[in-house]
């Protein structure tokens, strides 16, 4: 590796700063107390108290898993704040009462939102530690009769609808970290597109994690209703710290007859320094449910921040004739880990998925794709199409496949493909004596490579993706 | 009447006298001791275990077992003559109920530089000591490989077999012996006294710059309960060249573990087909690793299922050296209310570079009460590497039926003869031609063709 490239490939995370806004605080740890004071603070109804001590009390009848192909210190869970929220102000009649330093932060990760909510036709809802505290085209959307708001407010104006669909797709009892964050989730996002409603713009939310040592617990539910369509994106980028922060965040969607949702996620947090100090751990929950007959649910991800991510955004076939999808670029550098993929369980008749995952690890990174195909016997005419390629650079990181493929349906097709390359010498050389650089030929390598699933995010998005993908990798081949 | 028998979990542990396997030597007896102690720490595998989640030992598990044969009347010439090969005339060791049976035996015809000798002689000779009776180079390759390979310390079931170390069967091939015939070890289980449990071992050791060919094949005479617990180790030397085909086709009632532990050294080339059949639950981990720069592994796989049979095919393909290359076919067909699992992990190790890999993995459903669980698995520690793999599940083809039906085929005979000609796929690429035929015509049998 030459010198450039070295220090290219060091450089520093560029969005690492730290806001200073006073925060209301729980003490550390995790007790039915926390839980009630989190609950208590936000004046949530019994149901939903009730909700989080059933998830927290089975939740300490779990134990952590242990198959996942990453690695960590034992997580202490009661030296984690689950609760800070900034300190309540007067309600906001516009954008320009929103607090300055909060609006500094996003200028400086170049989210201007004003600017861009209007420029780009892009309703923001704005979390900052875990509250909403600005959201925009909110009566844009109310015309169409859509509800796009952070879960509390959502939980006092439309309890009917949460209480309906809140846990019906990822069950308090799911798993270890979906019930921790059933337990003590804070904020997240609610979206409900009525019958027949196809959502005028892309809705996106924008995550920041704040307060050292506060895990982020959002919670983000998704309805679109018969015929009714979304499509929703989802940016994140956090400041820098050393001590690792748990993120364990729990994403439902639910499709009805016909109903279309696409889910795009750009992930962007603290990886951690070259040697692996600190970073995010971003072990998320996301399931989408077909539940009506032909309705569509696509997941689109691009990976490539935090210490350890480990997630599988799945797709639970239920109707008959609805397909998912899942598209992703995960990208791992220096000591990063990435254990990521879907599901995709077939249930209903003439259901389709497909996968298409791209994998690139450099540094001393590991990278996995683990996925499952499941047929259930119920499953007539299904059909599965999965492609999960690998690119390694350099010879001290590793990427693995693990697809693990179920049938039970003989009237049903699966195929699953993978392959593994990397820059050649010969490819870069090729570039060279066509004048281009290294640096601009790997990054037209990479952008090729993961074209397939870049095609598939919005447009902002895809213009972010591979600045990001260029920026990450700068200097990782040599 | 049969004494009664020994619960599976202690099988290992159980003092046996009559056991000759310690030998006189302390060579043997060590690793014996070792792996006794192995079997009794390690926990029987349950579906917990990441290995054997699709795979439930349980029915297995919960039987008591005996562990020794009651010498039971040779199967005749007529019984026999038809589970011989040709090619291996005059190069075969057949084993009763795991125990060697010299009047079924025939070493007559074995090229010069070719040792075939049951384990239980080996040991007799005392490998610690002279080797006055036996043979001193087979004596020395026994002992530079045996329980090298397989790895008895992390693997309940190789624990198991090696702990009861007693009988099977050793190939020795010299130094750029070209060997033109195959050789034929044949497990034939009797079941009598049921149920009973055998730990039939292998060890195959192929001199550097020779030419072999070996068929294992385990098979049952009656219809009583057997479980099978067998371990092969195979040594593929610099440059040498190992075909090995791997047979089982147990009775419906029986219980089969199959590992098979693969060294393979510079320029070395090891083939296998392996063909599971029979047995109401088998499983077989066949580890290969190319510990020699340029080594190169093609592995074949095929499982023919119906009814309530389960069968687990676990492969490894370890790269540990730069330059070698793999590729790998594996195929299944369920009927009935079967189970096919198939597990291939491809292991590229840092210094592996160059290595070019390649594995398929067919699954075909012919009931909707079958099941296919499939894991082509990759993992990759080196950059500069070709790896690639693919898995299908699904039913026949539609336009090949359509075909067949605009030839005038009846549909039932159409998928009859796809079901064959999928299967078929495997079974050409074993390098005995009776062998071929005669799994064909058996293939051909089940498909009602």
């Amino acid at each position: 590796m030459s010198a450039v490239l070295q220090q290219l490939v060091s450089q520093p995370y560029k969005h690492g700063f730290v806001t200073d806004i006073e925060s209301e605080t729980a003490p550390r740890g995790l007790s039915e107390d926390v839980i009630r004071m989190i609950s208590a603070k936000k004046g949530e109804p019994d149901w939903l108290l009730q909700f989080r001590l059933e998830a927290y009390r089975h939740w300490l009848t779990m134990t952590e898993p242990t198959w996942q192909n990453v690695s960590h210190p034992p997580i202490d869970y009661q030296d984690i704040i689950y609760y800070s929220a900034p300190k309540p102000k007067k309600k906001l009649a516009s954008m320009d009462e929103v607090d300055p330093e909060l609006l500094k932060t996003f200028e400086k990760l170049g989210v201007p939102m004003h600017e861009r909510a209007s420029l780009a036709g892009v309703a923001v809802d704005v979390i900052f530690d875990s509250v909403s505290v600005a959201t925009t085209y909110k009566a844009k959307l109310a015309e169409v009769g859509i509800i796009f708001c952070s879960i509390s407010e959502a939980v006092h104006d439309h309890p009917e609808l949460v209480r309906k669909y809140m846990g019906s797709v990822v069950p308090t009892s799911d798993n270890f970290y979906a019930a921790l964050n059933s337990a003590v989730f804070t904020d997240g996002s609610f979206v409900f597109i009525p019958k027949g409603v196809k959502c005028p713009m892309d809705l996106s939310t924008y995550f920041r994690i704040n307060t050292q040592d506060s895990g982020q617990f959002e919670r983000t539910l998704i309805v679109a209703e018969e015929g009714a369509s979304v499509s929703y994106l989802e940016g994140c980028t956090a400041p820098k710290f050393d001590t690792n922060q748990l993120h364990a965040a729990v994403v439902e969607l639910v499709a009805l007859d016909d109903a279309d949702i696409k889910y795009s996620t750009v992930q962007n947090w603290y990886a951690g320094d070259e040697n692996g100090v600190g970073g995010i751990y971003n072990f998320v929950t996301k399931r989408g449910l077909c539940q009506g007959r032909n309705s569509k649910i696509s997941w689109t991800q691009v990976e490539t921040g935090s210490a350890i991510t480990w997630k599988y955004p799945s797709c639970v076939l239920l109707g008959d004739g609805s397909s998912g999808e899942f598209y992703s670029v995960a990208l791992t550098n220096h000591m990063q880990q990435a254990d990521t993929g879907t599901k995709m369980i077939h249930v209903g008749k003439n259901t389709r998925s497909k996968i298409v995952s791209k994998g690139i690890s450099a540094g001393r990174s590991s990278n996995s794709y683990r996925g499952l195909v499941k047929i259930g016997a119920s499953a007539d005419g299904a059909r599965n199409y999965s492609q999960c390629d690998s690119m390694l650079i350099g010879d001290r990181c590793s990427a693995n496949t693990f697809p693990y493929l179920t049938v039970q349906n003989p009237a049903s097709i699966v195929e699953h493909e993978a392959t593994t390359s990397k820059i050649g010498e010969e490819q870069l050389f090729y570039f060279a004596q066509r004048g281009v650089d290294a640096e601009q030929a790997i990054s037209m390598i990479i952008n090729g490579f993961c074209r397939d699933v870049f095609i598939h995010l919005p447009m902002e998005f895809a213009v972010e993706a591979t600045k990001l993908l260029g920026l990450k990798l700068e200097g990782s081949v040599g | 009447m049969s004494a009664p028998g020994i619960p599976f979990p202690s099988l290992a542990t159980v003092a046996l006298p009559e056991v000759p396997a310690a030998g006189s030597g302390d060579w043997p007896a060590r690793i014996v001791e070792s792996a006794r102690a192995a079997a009794g720490r390690l926990p029987v595998p349950t579906p917990r275990d990441e290995d054997w989640r699709f795979t439930d030992v349980a029915q297995l598990a919960k039987q008591s077992y005996l562990v020794e044969a009651v010498p039971s009347d040779l199967p005749s010439a007529e019984v026999l003559r038809p589970l011989l090969l040709d090619e291996a005339d005059g190069a075969r060791l057949v084993f009763i109920d795991g125990r060697f049976a010299p009047a079924l035996s025939d070493t007559g015809a074995l090229a010069a530089g070719v040792r075939l000798v049951a384990l239980s002689d080996v040991l007799s000779w005392g490998l610690g000591g002279s080797t006055a009776d036996g043979d001193a180079g087979t004596a020395a390759e026994v002992r530079a490989h045996l329980a090298r390979h397989v790895g008895f310390e992390a693997d309940f079931f190789s624990a198991l077999n090696t702990a009861r170390l007693g009988d099977g069967a050793v190939l020795v091939a010299d130094r750029d012996v070209q060997v033109a015939g195959a050789v034929h070890l044949l497990f034939l289980s009797t079941g009598r006294p049921a149920p009973l449990a055998i730990q039939p071992r292998v060890l195959v050791v192929a001199g550097a710059g020779s030419e072999l060919t070996v068929v294992e094949e385990y098979a049952a005479l009656g219809e009583s309960m057997v479980f099978t617990n067998a371990v092969a180790e195979c040594v593929v030397g610099p440059n040498a060249s190992l075909h090995h085909v791997r047979l089982q086709r147990e009775n419906r009632a029986s219980f089969h573990v199959g590992r098979c532990a693969v060294s393979i050294a510079r320029d070395g080339r090891y083939r296998s087909v392996s063909v599971n059949i029979g047995a109401r639950l088998s499983r077989l981990d066949l580890n290969v690793t190319l510990n020699g720069q340029g080594a190169q592994a093609h592995l074949d796989g095929l499982a023919l299922l119906d009814a309530r049979q389960h069968s687990d095919s676990h492969t490894l393909l370890d790269h540990a050296t730069p330059d070698g290359s793999s590729r790998q076919l594996h195929k299944c067909v369920c009927d009935g209310g079967s189970h096919a699992v198939f597990n291939g992990r491809i292991l590229v190790r840092p210094d592996a570079q160059r290595t070019d890999s390649a594995q398929q993995s067919r699954g075909l459903l012919l009931s909707p009460k079958a099941q296919v669980n499939a894991k082509p698995q990759l993992e990759i520690f080196a950059d500069d590497v070709k790896a690639a793999h693919g898995a299908t599940v699904g039913q026949l083809d539609g336009d090949e039926l359509f075909y067949l039906a605009s030839r005038g085929l009846p549909a039932a005979q159409a998928r009859k003869l796809l079901t064959y000609a999928f299967a078929a796929e495997v079974i050409e690429r074993i390098p005995v031609r009776s062998l071929v035929a005669r799994l064909a015509a058996q293939v051909m049998a089940r498909s009602g063709l």
